[in-house]
């Protein structure tokens, strides 16, 4: 394509650019303007002085990656979370789509849809008010539930072993009937004919389930978790500091890199670190997205992004 | 049909498990519903139950009177309906633009979005950029402009726009139509479905969001809801904010209960809208897994 032809596309159809204008222009500013800003990462940044004020340091924001074992700690936390999340998120997922496709009482398959798909719509914010209401207090609502069954109760805000898998426990309540929602839709596409076909040869619901349906699901399983894979340096941050907050008597357990940050910004005030971290994490994303995406163009060229 | 042993355990299974999980789902909505009825001192000492006891509307009734929440209220509704509307016209242009095949920068355009789904400057930057250049802390401003273009739901319109058959358009034009005309006329009066999926998605982002509230808001008289629960998360004593000063409430005021009906009340829109809500995001997730 010529430069004079393309250039006579754009006098044809100048209403075409026009609309896109706008939309280019707020992702311009929102998005490739803070990438400028990651020369923080290597700036002594003074406010007042701005980005291209402040004096070069080098790389020592990064220093501080070797001299303490900070991000480790935070590093590990963001990958372990993610990884529980993705595991019990998507079993949960995939067992609520294959018995809800068993259901075939109409009104009780919609009513329990729409019920484990509520918690999806709600905030981070509510659910950690609610998970405050029911774990914390003089006498928390779920020690109550604990006595009844003659379980010691917990003083659940100073134990942060047991946070991991309280968070995973709320991130299935929150997205696994989401999820099953993808799954029971690829599901009911699955042409009818095989499992007449089954049916005929006198297969039991479980053996189809387990002979048809799982195998058939299985590339939508994997190419979701390889997606969910290609963000796991991505702490969710909404989450976490929603219901964990500034509660440092559990950072040890769930201080993610995103509130790592976040606090360095605005408690300690560390620009220059914090921003250091994030580019971290944002270069780390990133060939981990693009090897991800590598990996699940030569499984199915469909699934890939790009 | 015969139904077998191993399918009738099957059956019972599923019914029980779902049956399970669907009350695992629930249950937290009820505690809170009777959380927000409940008389305070049972709340304090023996923690929430499904049904309330000392049944009593104290916190319903002080909400009412409450200024600084009917105040938040609308903060919050002014930001979704103002973000849902600049989301829309936004992406739904751009999304336009990229699937139409006489844009001959579409490939380019669509990569330049697509790029900022897998490589960000990070919270830093972002940071500086609205409180320090474009001065917008303690604007509302800053909590709607940001979130204006959501790559994922620009690139849900152009999977749709795709699907709009080239005959409309051409037909159109041998009309003497224009393509403001095309646009506006023919293909947005048929894209009306994805239109109402994607609007409810940038309505619920913008609702349920208290990200930039907590980076950009520090005046407490323009918190959105979330940022008034979010303060009541970290702070018990804050639900006595929302208590009007000549409520004639004593020292006990009732705080917990307060907690869960602001919670209630802010989820309100929500449930009250999930029926839509439900039935046009299993849609948008449906045209969205075609590809993607």
């Amino acid at each position: 394509m010529g430069g004079k032809t393309w250039m006579r596309g754009i006098g044809r159809y100048p209403f075409l650019y026009l609309l896109a204008l706008p939309g280019v222009l707020f992702v311009f500013l929102f998005s490739y303007v803070p990438m400028y800003g990651i020369l923080i990462a290597f700036k002594e940044f003074n406010i007042r002085k701005g980005v291209l004020g402040s004096p070069w340091v080098g790389f020592s924001n990064f220093e501080f990656f070797f001299t303490t074992d900070k991000l480790l700690l935070v590093l590990r936390n963001t990958v372990f979370l993610n990884l529980l999340f993705i595991a019990a998120t998507t079993c949960c997922a995939v067992l609520l789509a294959l018995l809800l496709n068993e259901i075939r009482v109409k009104w009780f398959k919609r009513t329990a849809q729409s019920l484990i798909f509520l918690p999806y719509f709600m905030s981070w914010v509510v659910i950690g008010m609610l998970v405050q209401s029911f774990l914390g207090g003089m006498h928390p609502t779920v020690d109550g539930w604990l006595e009844s069954l003659g379980i010691a109760p917990l003083n659940w805000y100073y134990e942060a072993h047991l946070w991991p898998w309280i968070l995973t426990l709320i991130r299935v309540w929150q997205g696994a009937g989401y999820m099953s929602i993808i799954f029971l839709a690829a599901v009911t596409s699955f042409p009818d004919e095989i499992y007449e076909a089954a049916r005929i040869d006198g297969a039991s619901r479980f053996q189809m389930m387990r002979r048809i349906t799982v195998p058939l699901l299985v590339p939508t399983i994997s190419i979701l978790t390889i997606l969910a894979i290609g963000k796991i340096f991505n702490g969710d941050f909404a989450m976490i500091y929603a219901i964990v907050g500034d509660n440092s008597m559990l950072y040890p357990t769930t201080d993610v890199i995103d509130t790592y940050v976040f606090r360095s910004m605005r408690v300690l005030n560390d620009f220059g670190m914090a921003a250091a971290v994030g580019l971290f994490q944002s270069v780390m994303g990133f060939i981990f997205v693009v090897a991800v995406n590598a990996l699940v163009k030569r499984y199915s060229q469909d699934s890939a992004l790009f | 049909m015969i139904a077998t042993k191993s399918d009738r355990m099957m059956t019972a299974f599923s019914w029980g498990f779902i049956t399970l999980f669907a009350a695992f789902c629930l249950i937290p909505f009820l505690l809170m519903v009777s959380g927000s009825l409940t008389d305070e001192q049972i709340l304090i000492n023996e923690g929430y139950s499904l049904l309330p006891k000392g049944l009593n509307f104290e916190a319903y009734r002080i909400l009412l009177q409450s200024g600084a929440l009917l105040r938040s209220y609308g903060i919050t509704l002014f930001i979704t309906a103002t973000g849902t509307v600049l989301g829309l016209l936004v992406s739904a242009s751009l999304a336009y633009s990229i699937a139409n095949r006489r844009n001959r920068l579409r490939h380019a355009i669509s990569f330049y979005v697509y790029f900022t789904m897998l490589f960000n400057g990070g919270m830093v930057p972002f940071y500086i950029l609205i409180s320090n250049w474009l001065k917008l802390s303690d604007t509302l401003a800053a909590l709607i402009l940001p979130l204006a273009v959501q790559p994922f739901l620009v690139f849900l319109m152009v999977s749709f726009f795709r699907t709009v058959p080239e005959e409309l358009e051409e037909a159109g034009r041998i009309d003497g139509a224009g393509e403001v005309r095309i646009f506006i006329q023919l293909v947005l009066p048929i894209s009306k479905p994805i239109l109402a999926t994607v609007g409810l998605f940038y309505a619920l982002i913008y609702w349920n969001d208290w990200f930039m509230g907590i980076l950009f808001l520090s005046e407490e008289n323009k918190f959105p809801l979330q940022m008034i629960l979010r303060r009541m998360v970290s702070n018990l004593e804050a639900a006595k904010n929302l208590i009007p000063s000549g409520a004639g409430i004593a020292l006990q005021a009732p705080t917990y209960q307060i907690r869960m009906a602001t919670t209630l009340v802010t989820i309100g829109p929500i449930v009250l809208l999930y029926p839509v809500l439900q039935r046009y995001f299993v849609k948008g997730l449906t045209i969205g897994s075609v590809k993607g």
